[in-house]
């Protein structure tokens, strides 16, 4: 992972939540030898700040001597975007509608699904255009962010490297280029009887400022399409960690990039762990690491770099570790990996008590999840939020037959098919050996789009025609809009599903994306009432021109829906959302900013789950080592649950649990292992931390 | 003359057959009531009325629809024959009204 000489300007760093994209990526731009290199992160969630152990902002900032990183903030980037070209923009919708200027500002107002990755892609490919112009030129013409002096003053950079969110949303922000292109057409085919009477009529042949915008959106998509498509100018590195999940994830990845025409020119194979002699804990690891590592390397490694990172029991934090970490390969890093942090060795003691605090936390967390009707399990990627999703579900399901159970996962890059060692798909259907009253299903929204795109297509002509606007839905950027897939799709379906499933099911649990969007699935709910006010608005207003029908209808029952789901996520009684971490710093201070964001969309959060603690270590220097160090972010843990949320630990196990009577062993270590008794509902309404 | 009669007469069940059919929309098509509730359905939504106003007005339409309804319900009971045959108009000496209401019949 060491940098090469080559003349790249662009190297994305994409893989599963937590397999260490940042730390990789940050590394990878610390070890260039010269020329100025900028960190972008583009994961809503940032944890760039964090590893390069740097308050980062929106702004470009100076972390190492010819390194600058930025977190994106996408919303704020596009509302800036927006002030800049809100006029020409405008004038396009009413020219083609007819809206008035008041209709038009309420559409522009509205929060757009997916905007991280619209904004995301189109400002990385200002950015590396401004570096191939060079400095003085490098003014910010139509780009979406940058905005502050700094940025203005126009730093151009010979490398951006790119550390993206989890790889579902990653596709989603390569494939936004002809989202962008799609919506360019849409403007077009809007200015386009506009273009006409001006030209003819007026005999003014001149493009004016809403032209300009449509080509210029026309040309960022291009280009930047073209741009991740040139192995000459952009490379993708992909990260895993040698588990089973996150490999097959890797694969799947790998598979859809070249699909897209984006070749995975590396494979970064991130905390394999060291030699550390003979352990019960490690070896079966160890052993099951090294068959996922040639497996990959067999799969996958064909034309492909594959290195190797070794685990270490501190994640490397800070520029100076993250800068050694690129300079050290393989065996070379190990002895380093191994000192244990502050020389402090671990005691039995401090173990003998967490398992105490186990028991005690496992009737609390059983009678959370089950007194919800809606389950969120959320976290930082890679923390294991899928496992304890699945175990929970099957926890629940076992225990009262009665009820119907629904595990849902809502991450477009699925692991509940691995989980179950099962086909699970966008059809909810039983697991193997499962009990009959659970169905698991992976929400598939490019699936669900095409399913209902007769639907779809009638409802945006219903729309269009309710605008003013009937050309438009005719034209081929709308219906190229509902091939795509376009980004914030997810999150859209994701609400809608759980909307639909209300009915059929006791109990919705549901394994959410990693943070970032899992915050975006939460917030959508308002977002979508505001569209359906917005366009409820405009269908009364012009109801002489075209009688509202059969769209109103369905926007009615819509807007009740969603607002019955409103009410019920903030129910406490009803709706919790279990926080996912490990005890490990990185993810711990993410939880601490999910938790607060929680809180701030008034959800109710009354449990954390630490997953994977080494509980029982062997005898290895490795595993008290981790002990030590888990047991220490155990402390700061328990200090921000503070009494707030119960806090549950759940034991490391080598393998990963997998399939429906793995899972079960697993869970009956950290749930309430008894046999279901026969409690009556009421007794078992929700106890609170 | 005969033109004039032509013209005046086709001119008059012109005008017979609009008012014949207003008069029906009036008084059996349940759409516009229907269109009324729905506003009233998409202003709740917007919290333009309150609970008790949308309340108020689906009362009001729902009592209207059923008012619709009430007479073709009671007409279905009788015999269709009957209705024919009540077609008291065939008195008039004029042969052209009855035609105009016997076809708005068949349509129904």
């Amino acid at each position: 992972m060491k940098a090469s000489k080559s003349q790249k300007r662009l190297v994305f760093f994409a893989g599963k939540g937590g397999v260490g994209k940042t730390t990789c990526s940050s590394a990878y731009a610390l070890s260039r030898q010269s020329g100025r290199v900028l960190v972008v992160s583009t994961d809503p969630a940032h944890s760039l700040g964090d590893a390069l152990g740097a308050r980062l902002s929106s702004k470009p900032q100076r972390v190492a001597r010819r390194v600058d990183a930025v977190e994106l903030d996408a919303p704020r980037a596009f509302a800036r975007w927006l002030s800049e070209h809100r006029r020409p923009l405008a004038d396009v919708i009413e020219h083609g509608t007819w809206l008035d200027r008041e209709d038009v500002d309420a559409l522009l107002d509205l929060s757009i699904p997916g905007v991280d990755e619209l904004v995301g892609i189109i400002e990385i490919s200002r950015l590396v255009a401004r570096g191939g112009r060079r400095e003085s030129e490098g003014r910010r013409r139509g780009g979406l962010g940058g905005g502050g002096r700094e940025a203005r003053g126009g730093h151009a950079y010979d490398l951006i490297v790119v550390d993206t969110a989890p790889t579902g949303h990653t596709l989603r922000l390569l494939a936004a280029p002809e989202t962008v292109a799609a919506v360019a057409e849409v403007l077009d085919a809007l200015q386009e009887p506009h273009r006409i009477i001006r030209d003819r009529l007026a005999r003014v042949g001149r493009a004016d400022a809403s032209d300009r915008l449509i080509a210029l959106l026309a040309a960022q998509a291009r280009d930047t399409a073209a741009l991740l498509r040139d192995p000459a100018s952009t490379a993708f590195h992909w990260v895993t960690v040698p588990e089973d999940l996150a490999s097959a994830e890797a694969a799947d990845g790998i598979r859809a990039l070249d699909a897209g025409g984006m070749r995975v020119s590396a494979i970064v194979v991130n905390r394999v762990l060291p030699d550390s002699g003979p352990c019960p804990l490690c070896d079966p690891r160890r052993a099951d690491q090294q068959r996922v590592i040639a497996d990959l390397r067999r799969g996958l490694g064909r034309g492909r770099d594959l290195s190797i990172v070794p685990a270490s029991v501190d994640e490397p934090r800070g520029v100076r570790a993250l800068a050694s970490l690129a300079q050290h390969h393989a065996a070379a890093a190990v002895a380093q990996a191994f000192r244990p942090a502050n020389g402090r060795a671990s005691s039995l003691e401090g173990l003998r008590y967490g398992h105490l605090r186990t028991r005690q936390a496992s009737d609390q967390f059983g009678n959370i999840a089950q007194s919800a009707s809606l389950l969120f399990f959320g976290g930082k990627g890679g923390v294991g939020k899928t496992t304890v999703a699945a175990a929970t579900a099957l926890w629940l399901a076992q225990r009262d037959p009665q009820r119907r159970v629904l595990l849902l996962s809502t991450d477009p890059a699925h692991s509940l098919g691995d989980v179950f060692q099962a086909q699970v798909g966008d059809i909810a259907h039983t697991v193997p050996h499962g009990p009959g009253n659970l169905v698991v299903r992976e929400l598939d929204a490019a699936r669900a789009l095409a399913v209902r795109r007769t639907a779809f297509e009638a409802a945006l002509d219903e729309i269009a025609s309710a605008f003013g606007a009937g050309a438009v839905a005719a034209s081929g950027g709308a219906s190229e809009l509902m091939t795509l897939a376009p980004p914030g799709i997810d999150e859209l379906f994701g609400v809608l599903s759980v909307v639909e499933a209300r009915a059929d099911f006791d109990v919705i649990v549901v394994d959410t994306a990693p943070t970032g969007h899992a915050l975006r699935l939460l917030e959508m709910p308002d977002a979508a009432r505001d569209w359906m006010q917005v366009l409820l608005r405009v269908l009364l207003k012009y109801k002489t021109l075209v009688r509202p029908g059969q769209l109103a209808a369905e926007l009615v029952e819509l807007s009740k829906s969603i607002r019955a789901l409103q009410a019920l996520l903030r129910d406490p009684a009803q709706t919790h959302f279990i926080v996912v971490t490990r005890a490990a710093e990185v993810p711990r201070r993410e939880t601490v900013r999910l938790l607060a964001q929680l809180r701030r969309l008034r959800l109710a959060t009354p449990a954390l789950v630490v997953n994977a603690l080494t509980i029982a270590p062997g005898r290895c220097r490795w595993c008290r080592a981790t002990a030590a160090a888990e047991r220490r972010e155990l402390d700061a843990l328990r200090r921000v649950c503070a009494r707030r949320c119960a806090m549950i630990d759940t034991p490391l196990v080598a393998p990963p649990p997998r399939g429906v009577r793995q899972l079960n062993e697993w869970a009956a270590r950290w749930l309430q292992p008894k046999a279901p008794t026969s409690t009556p509902s009421s007794s078992r309404r929700r106890v609170r931390a | 003359m005969f033109i004039l009669d032509t013209l005046l007469i086709g001119s008059l069940r012109f005008v017979l057959d609009k008012v014949v059919a207003a008069a029906e929309a009036e008084m059996n098509d349940d759409s516009a009531l229907r269109d009324q509730l729905l506003e009233a359905q998409m202003r709740l939504e917007l919290g333009e009325i309150s609970e008790d106003e949308f309340a108020a007005i689906e009362r009001d339409v729902l009592a209207a629809i059923r008012e619709i309804k009430r007479p073709r319900q009671g007409a279905l009971t009788m015999s269709p024959d009957d209705r024919i045959t009540g077609v008291d108009i065939e008195s008039f000496e004029e042969p052209e009204a009855p035609r105009v209401l016997r076809r708005q019949r068949r349509r129904r």
